[in-house]
């Protein structure tokens, strides 16, 4: 295929994006606002929903928890006018604030499904600061072993869920400078399904320790087959 | 790279981000304290030869919201060799966090300690912030006291509104600018650039010469041995005797690049300033007077300066601001214009403090775009002839014309804002409000059903000073809460809501607008029983500024007043004579006394003084400024 022809305009963008330091503190509603002036500022021409408040229309894949920044988050935008993913990713050099970087900008099916429908997991690296190694080690070790972890749901009173179904994986990362321990964990993320990386530190017991928080990626379901393999 | 006579308590190196980090998940809306904000300056420190640190002595939340915070930022990181950061009051959860980890008050922008920058700038808009102020320097460990501070600590500079009473704060702050900070504060820092080296006390003898500059420790109050104050005098040669307030003859540029904050605040949108001062003339209020006279900005220039602020911050909202946005000669046009220019950028505008007239619900008509949230008035006072003591020009027929018209309209709300404790108010005017809020519902339901809502908020007057009412009393206790009573009893029922101030919240305001520098021993020990965070009910801590007022807790205090009734009446509820000197005497808006005095008496009298633009009164704003009168001034030409 000619280079040229590669050149297509799209009315639909998936941004991969990272978060660190300050937006590492934001809810998933601030994030949102942040993004759609980022694009105001960008003059990208975003579509924008009819009515007394106009809203964009902007998806993100999943809620970020406060305190967590990530280094590959998904948003979906669509346009009024198609733009090249040259352009988009152009006119978003210098509008970003400090702590927002773009990733990457790639063009989707207006049809495709939306990221939201398609989470299925997410993984979280959390470094834990002047904590005992040893401890964490044998606080995995018995949480791993447990068949239920009853814990509080947030805000809802006295009810609880299980979170243990939620965790998928859960390692140390190895080799982290002094004085950070690192824990890693892969933890479902669906529709009424989604495990809090703070509540496995709670599970752990080690809910008070000073952290460092990042998503470091998103599971899609691409398609039923692939799920099923 | 900076260097001081003496080495500074605070080595001018930022805090590592690391120790602030470990703190933040031990705190509520944490993004309050890590900056990194789109528009906030990333100027290298050491590419500027003096620092200035400019602090809200409150939330985050609330401080970003302020304009003045913001236009001195700009002006100063416009300014070569100077470098403007920010910082602002923590919330007490983080306060204990910082206490705990040795963590000094930083700056937002890199991280830099409050305490190293040259000059330390802290607004002082309202009375509410004078015991944050002494939380927020303690914090940044820096020493309260004025006098405890040499050249090694920042140079503390109050400014806003509430310096027009500079003395209960004096002991606190090195110098204070009374009026419009544009040009003054560049003219500061210019001093304090040559006199770095110098100590403290010959850095402040240099500000002397700067119009507009209040340095306390060159004036001492005197007081007879009935404790009534008898002057406060000068005690340099170069002391001028009154400070006139700096004014701007024509309004400066609108900053551009404003910060766009992370998280939500009170308020985060495009600002505009369109008009500074009022002519209406209300007599209760201080923001008109002191912010005299009234200049408007061209439509051509808030257009232009609209667009660009948009376009570098991105914010979906517009507000254009000034104290009576339906009183710029240009409303109509600017809302015209603007419009269709907004619609193409999916943003909205808003025009806070409208009138209460037809012409008013007409704009918020065009501006609301059909979006009907509620309409706000003021009419301040239940009837006509309380409101003509006031100088408000509302007929009661007038306002349910309006009234009527709002609920016609869609709107379902209508949000009405009352004073009470008034010179010459009486029960039955107090009542009249309930009888007019009743038959503003009654309007409602018949027009828009049941659906019709009335919010109503009862604040209480404080007579402040440099207004009319300054020699008047703040009303008792008694008074106010039977009226309040008179209030909840007949405003109530379905389609309701009523809000009111504590007594004890409008007490504490008065007796820190209207003190003398002998305030300032009950500010401080008030701040070191834990008072703070006036203006938070959750955090606010009345027993504390009871126990201080109690104590009397200075020699002069113990001297002067037999007992702290005796304070409390000496200093608030008293009527004060005309000929007596005021704590505020030395500050000068440019607003006569003479002409405070004449308002008076037609207060007293229940005369209307009409708006000031159709024919000039006399208020001594002209002659103040003589000369310096242009064509954005709104004042008459005399002849």
């Amino acid at each position: 295929m000619s280079g040229t022809a590669m050149i297509e305009a799209s009315l639909r963008f998936r941004i991969t994006f990272g978060t660190a330091r300050s937006l590492a503190y934001i809810s998933v509603l601030e994030l949102g606002t942040i993004w759609e002036r980022t694009l105001r500022r960008a003059h990208v021409p975003v579509r924008y929903s009819q009515g007394f408040t106009p809203r964009p229309r902007m998806h993100f894949a999943a809620p970020l928890p406060v305190g967590c920044g990530t280094t590959s988050d998904l948003l979906d935008v669509t346009l009024d006018e198609p733009l090249t993913e040259r352009e988009l990713r152009d006119a978003l050099q210098g509008v970003t604030p400090p702590d927002l970087t773009v990733v990457a900008v790639t063009p989707v099916e207006e049809s495709t499904p939306a990221l939201s429908e398609q989470l299925i997991a997410a993984a979280y690296d959390v470094w834990l600061r002047d904590i005992d190694p040893a401890a964490l080690h044998v606080a995995m070790t018995r949480l791993l072993d447990a068949e239920q972890l009853e814990l509080p749901r947030r805000g809802k009173g006295d009810r609880s869920y299980d979170l243990r179904p939620l965790i998928l994986e859960l390692d140390l990362i190895p080799d982290l400078p002094s004085p950070w321990t690192g824990l890693r964990m892969l933890l479902q993320a669906r529709t009424g399904a989604t495990g809090r990386p703070d509540d496995v530190l709670m599970a752990l017991g080690f809910d008070t320790a000073p952290r460092r928080c990042t998503r470091t990626r998103l599971v899609l379901q691409t398609s039923p087959s692939e799920e099923e393999r | 790279m900076l260097t001081h006579a003496a080495p500074g308590p605070a080595p001018a190196t930022p805090i590592p981000w690391e120790r602030i980090e470990a703190l933040l998940h031990l705190v509520q809306k944490p993004g309050r304290y890590v900056g990194g904000e789109f528009n906030a300056t990333d100027t290298p420190w050491d590419s500027a030869d003096v620092h200035v640190c400019l602090a809200f002595p409150d939330l985050y939340d609330v401080g970003m919201s302020n304009f003045a915070l913001m236009i001195l930022y700009d002006l100063l990181n416009s300014h070569s060799g100077v470098l403007a950061h920010r910082t602002y009051l923590p919330a007490p959860d983080m306060i204990a966090q910082m206490r705990q980890a040795k963590l000094p008050l930083y700056a937002l922008e890199d991280y830099h300690p409050v305490a190293g920058f040259d000059l330390l700038a802290v607004s002082s808009a309202y009375e509410q912030l004078f015991a944050n102020t002494l939380i927020l320097m303690d914090l940044a460990g820096i020493p309260v006291r004025s006098a405890d501070r040499d050249e090694r600590y920042p140079l503390v500079i109050g400014g806003g509104h509430g310096t027009f009473n500079p003395e209960p704060m004096a002991d606190f702050f090195d110098v204070f600018v009374i009026g419009e900070a544009e040009t003054v504060l560049l003219e500061l820092v210019d001093a304090m650039r040559v006199t770095r080296d110098l100590p403290r006390e010959a850095q402040l003898e240099a500000l002397l010469d700067i119009p507009g500059l209040y340095v306390p420790r060159f004036y001492r109050p005197v007081y007879a041995a009935t404790g009534d104050l008898e002057a406060v005098a000068p005690v340099d040669d170069r002391a001028p005797s009154r400070v006139l307030k700096r004014m701007l003859p024509t309004l400066p540029p609108t900053p551009v690049r404003q910060i766009v904050p992370n998280i939500s605040t009170i308020h985060s949108r495009a600002l505009v300033e369109i008009m500074r001062g009022c002519t209406r003339g209300c007599r209760f209020c201080q923001a008109g007077a002191i912010t005299r006279p009234v200049r408007e900005r061209p439509v051509a220039e808030i257009v232009d300066s609209a667009l660009q602020v948009l376009d570098a911050t991105g914010f979906e909202d517009l507000a254009l601001l000034s104290l009576s946005s339906a009183d710029h000669t240009q409303i109509g046009e600017m809302v015209q214009q603007l419009l269709p220019l907004l619609k193409d950028r999916h943003a909205t505008m808003s025009l806070p403090s409208l009138r209460l007239d037809a012409f008013s619900v007409d704009l918020a008509d065009t501006l609301s775009g059909g979006h009907r949230s509620g309409f706000t008035f003021a009419p301040e006072a239940g009837t006509d002839a309380l409101r003509h003591r006031i100088n408000k020009d509302i007929a009661t027929e007038d306002l349910f014309t309006v009234a009527e018209e709002v609920f016609k309209r869609g709107w379902r709300t209508i949000k009405l804002y009352f004073m009470i404790g008034l010179p010459g108010e009486t029960d039955e005017d107090v009542l009249a409000i309930a009888d007019l809020v009743r038959k503003v519902r009654s309007l409602g339901n018949r027009i828009a059903g049941p659906r019709a809502e009335v919010h109503v908020s009862v604040g209480t007057f404080i007579p402040k000073p440099q207004t009319p009412f300054q020699w008047e009393p703040f009303a008792g206790r008694a008074t106010i809460e039977r009226r309040q009573e008179l209030l909840q009893k007949s405003i109530r029922g379905r389609g309701f809501t009523l809000a009111w101030n504590s007594y004890g919240g409008s007490q504490l305001e008065a007796l820190m607008a209207r003190g003398d520098r002998r305030l300032g021993a009950i500010i401080e020990r008030a701040w070191q029983l834990g008072a703070g965070f006036d203006g938070w009910d959750e955090w606010q801590n009345p027993g504390a500024w009871a126990q201080a007022i109690a104590e009397l807790p200075s020699e002069t205090l113990k001297a002067h007043f037999a007992t702290p009734a005796a304070l409390l009446d000496a200093v608030i509820y008293r009527q004060r004579d005309e000929e007596e000197v005021l704590p505020w005497d030395h500050v000068d808006s440019g607003v006569a006394k003479r002409f405070y005095q004449h308002e008076a008496r037609r207060s007293r009298e229940a005369e209307l003084l009409p708006d000031c633009r159709d024919g000039c009164h006399g208020c001594g704003i002209q002659q103040a400024y003589a000369g310096l009168h242009n064509e954005e001034w709104q004042c008459p030409v005399l002849r």
